[in-house]
């Protein structure tokens, strides 16, 4: 494999693909860093390859590069995300307003405590790194995992949201909020620097104080 | 199990661990100054019987340990040995009943 300045691990997987195994199967759209689709496991931790530079993890004139863990592989380096975002659904990751087309536009301050949160984790790509990074995920195949309970949390926070009883339900107990185990492998992970760590932190608090009310 | 219960599980986990934390200071003190003061099995007996404040510390320490324990224990049995259901449920609930006699009965012995 020839050596590039600033060459990424998805040259050196696309070189392969191109140059020496034509029947190398990978998955890339943006190649910059925007569409999440390139993750993989760059010396056994998960990574978007696009944004990772040879340099930078090669070790001994070596990497080596796998699948997403906590994923079926369809083949080589694709892997099967439909488990991943049908978590997203059972975590009620859809949002659900109450206004209709004939209400003015809801206005939310920016500098609100509740929006404040959302902004923390309102970037996910939907990626898988933080999925592939979780024990809990390998431990517990039914744990909702970080990215889904990530994007409860955003709606959790969302003013204009009326599915939040709904939602604190379907991410609470064993395969939801309660399963993490606080590792913060997802956080340490995140490409995009976000803290599903600190998320599933608030959905505990949340679901606790919906439940001292009675309401769950 | 439903979403409520696994809850209220965990919130009796949280809230144990809260009261084990402070009866775990209290007792580790306890232990270095009765070793430290030099105090025989006698005179730690003579100060421990028919003390209430004290029969009341270590009831809630046991306590604590009978609810703490077993549901760590559970998360335990389902993520390492894939072990859920009914019957692990029963086995917990005995061991917590095990956990709550043993302490109980050290503490008693203590006391009375």
């Amino acid at each position: 494999m020839p050596r590039e300045p600033s060459q990424t691990v998805l040259d050196v997987v696309t070189y392969i693909q191109r140059k020496l195994d034509p029947t190398l199967a990978y998955r890339f759209a943006c190649r910059v860093g925007m569409c999440g689709s390139c993750a993989m496991t760059v010396n056994g931790v998960p990574r978007w390859t696009c944004r990772t530079h040879v340099d930078k993890v090669v070790e001994k004139d070596q990497i080596t590069v796998g699948p997403l863990r906590n994923l079926p592989v369809i083949r080589d380096l694709v892997v099967d995300m439909r488990e991943f975002f049908d978590k997203w659904a059972r975590a009620k990751g859809e949002f659900r307003g109450r206004q209709t087309k004939a209400d003015d536009f809801a206005k939310v301050e920016p500098q609100s405590a509740p929006r404040v949160l959302v902004d923390k984790g309102i970037e996910c790509i939907g990626c898988g790194v933080c999925y592939a990074a979780c024990d809990v995920v390998k431990w517990n195949p039914d744990y909702l995992g970080p990215a889904a309970l990530n994007r409860a949390w955003t709606l959790v926070n969302d003013v204009r949201d009326e599915k939040n009883l709904e939602r604190l339900r379907a991410v609470a107990g064993d395969a939801g909020c309660h399963a993490c185990h606080s590792h913060v492998s997802c956080t340490e992970r995140c490409p995009k620097h976000l803290s599903p760590t600190a998320a599933i932190a608030g959905l505990k608090r949340e679901v606790t104080k919906a439940a001292l009310r009675g309401d769950l | 199990m439903t979403y409520k219960t696994e809850t209220m599980l965990w919130m009796a986990q949280r809230a144990s661990a809260a009261v084990l934390a402070v009866c775990v200071v209290v007792h580790l003190a306890t232990i270095i100054y009765a070793v430290q003061g030099g105090l025989t099995a006698a005179e730690i007996l003579g100060r421990t019987r028919g003390n209430a404040a004290w029969f009341a510390f270590y009831s809630v320490f046991v306590l604590a340990v009978s609810v703490h324990a077993p549901i760590g224990l559970r998360s335990i049995c389902s993520e390492w040995l894939r072990w859920r259901g009914a019957s692990r449920e029963f086995v917990l609930v005995v061991f917590a009943a095990i956990l709550a006699w043993a302490g109980m009965r050290a503490v008693l012995a203590v006391f009375a």
